[in-house]
């Protein structure tokens, strides 16, 4: 009776992946003990896990005013916002780009090759020198989030207005239809799926990339914090908040993606979409 | 005439890229983008300054090009290969693997800027010179990030079978072993050439981060932010242009291999 019960518990998909999570906590805790046993200082290593739990719920202070989790939600907040804005314009941007190069073939064909090139160079390694050219740490976090947006979107959303079939372009020139009523009716809303593609790549990068952009000036933001908190400026227990943290934003705005793809097209849910979205692109 | 319309096509094609390349190029040279972009000369070189300082500086570029180029390669083939695996055990436990999987693909998310930092830490023992164990920490962040990649797709390659070929195989009384050598792993081919091209470029880019924060201070990723740290913005751009070429090159090498490789199958 109780192998049928252990049997039916983990038939469900959720339930297996609850003990993948488990299997990974017990992991990092035995990796914990080992660490504590061998180390003379183990936090800066690998901590229990409650050990960070609990420094999240500590009241101690780890600057004169703030706790520790304090200054990780203050922070995180100004790396957020910026990183929010530049994936707005970014993906607005890679939008726009993509109805530009399905409009008019003469812009694809000066543009496209660019957009596949920008994609195997390391944005990221440029963030410095963005930095150098806008002076200013908000503006240059927005532009590298920007750009790094701006890719995935526009080539995704460039195939998912190639991927219309030529009967339902047929059938709206059949019904006289002119160019901005094919492309309300017809090519954007079956360009959807793919935006949503290119808006989940780009949303966990983007945060990276907010970041990134954080740890190269002492401006405030979870990058700053971080590099400050690995040099002992505070306590270690910072960085590792916000290690978590940024897991946890990094997964969650990739759900909020997908959660406004639910909102705003429910009928078509293309894991097949995203997938061909992904072949075409490449 | 159709011919005489395919031919402009392909003019266009190669034509209008070339001429939107020389004219940014122009427009760099010229100065005009720095008024666009409010930047000096300082900042923002011009292209031949950029290229002559990696004239005159190869020696030292190739040594951290060579640097930077064994963390991406190293950790490209052990997250590829560690994938590869995962993916072939996913498909062979499927129940348990496909949750594995749907939480590696969660880990995809995660920032590599977390990442690097606790493999540093982690890997403090591994050598007592600072050169080997900053290298592993950095093999150890592109590792992770190419593996989840080429395991999501090497699962789907061994279990997403082309209709009735399964059936197929089983109508011959195939082994399970037999069905995963001649028909599992051959089918998965492609697949793996799906998840390189998102781990290629995605190596470099892991590597150049990960060099940010080890603690030995070698690779080209590194340079372009200890250069800028110096103001030295000519040298830093060398670096990126550097790093540009490696990632167009790895790219330009797989697609090479793949087209061989997969000559006729697609």
């Amino acid at each position: 009776m109780k192998g049928i019960n252990f049997k039916k518990f983990f038939a469900s998909p959720r339930w297996v992946t609850v003990a993948w999570v488990v299997g990974l906590i017990v992991v990092w805790e035995i990796g914990a003990t080992v660490v504590a046993g061998v180390k003379r200082t183990p936090e800066n290593v690998l901590p229990h896990l409650y050990q960070i739990i609990g420094s999240v719920f500590s009241t101690q202070k780890a600057n004169s005013t703030q706790t520790a989790i304090q200054i990780v939600l203050a922070n995180a907040w100004v790396t957020l916002a910026r990183a929010g804005i530049g994936f707005v314009i970014g993906a607005f941007a890679g939008f726009v780009l993509a109805l530009l190069m399905s409009l008019f073939s003469a812009v694809e064909k000066m543009i496209f090759p660019y957009l596949m090139i920008i994609q195997m160079i390391p944005i990221l390694g440029m963030a410095p020198i963005v930095l150098a050219i806008t002076k200013d740490i908000d503006k240059s976090r927005i532009v590298i989030a920007a750009i790094l947006t701006f890719y995935p979107v526009a080539t995704n959303t460039l195939s998912g207005f190639k991927s219309v079939e030529r009967e339902k372009r047929e059938l709206m020139y059949s019904y006289a239809a002119n160019r901005y009523e094919v492309y309300r009716k017809l090519l954007i809303p079956s360009s959807l799926p793919y935006l949503f593609t290119g808006l989940k790549i780009a949303a966990p990068m983007a945060i990276t990339a907010s970041i990134l952009v954080d740890t190269l000036q002492g401006g405030g933001g979870l990058g700053c914090m971080m590099s400050q908190s690995l040099k002992h400026a505070m306590t270690i227990y910072v960085f590792w908040q916000i290690v978590f943290l940024s897991a946890i934003i990094g997964i969650l705005s990739y759900q909020l993606m997908a959660w406004l793809e639910k909102l705003v097209s429910p009928n078509q849910r293309g894991e097949g979409a995203a997938t061909t979205a992904k072949e075409q692109m490449q | 005439m159709k011919n005489g319309r395919s031919f402009w096509d392909q003019l266009t094609s190669i034509l209008y890229p070339v001429a939107f390349g020389v004219l940014i190029v122009t427009l760099w040279q010229t100065g005009v983008l720095h008024a666009i972009l409010g930047a000096d000369t300082f900042i923002l070189p011009l292209p031949g300054r950029i290229f002559d300082i990696i004239q005159d500086n190869q020696a030292l570029i190739m040594t951290n090009v060579q640097a930077t180029l064994i963390v991406a390669l190293g950790g490209l083939l052990l997250g590829s290969l560690v994938g590869y695996l995962l993916g072939v055990l996913a498909a062979v436990f499927s129940k348990w693997g496909k949750g594995g999987l749907t939480l590696a693909s969660a880990f995809n998310a995660i920032p590599i800027i977390a990442i690097a930092p606790i493999l540093n830490n982690l890997t403090k023992d591994f050598s007592s010179d600072a050169n080997i164990r900053s290298m592993f920490a950095k093999i150890l962040v592109v590792t992770i990030t190419s593996t989840v990649a080429m395991s999501v797709n090497a699962y789907r390659g061994l279990t997403e079978l082309k209709p009735f070929s399964l059936d197929l195989m089983k109508s011959y009384a195939a082994t399970e072993r037999q069905i995963f050598f001649k028909l599992r792993l051959p089918n998965s081919v492609p697949y793996i050439f799906t998840a390189l091209r998102v781990s290629v470029p995605g190596s470099v880019i892991s590597a150049l981060v990960s060099e940010y924060f080890a603690e030995y201070i070698i690779g080209v990723g590194r340079q372009i932010r200890e250069n800028i740290v110096l103001a030295q913005y000519a040298t830093a751009w060398a670096y990126i242009t550097v790093a540009c070429l490696m990632g167009i090159l790895m790219y330009v090498v797989l697609l090479i291999f793949e087209s061989i490789l997969l000559k006729g199958r697609r």
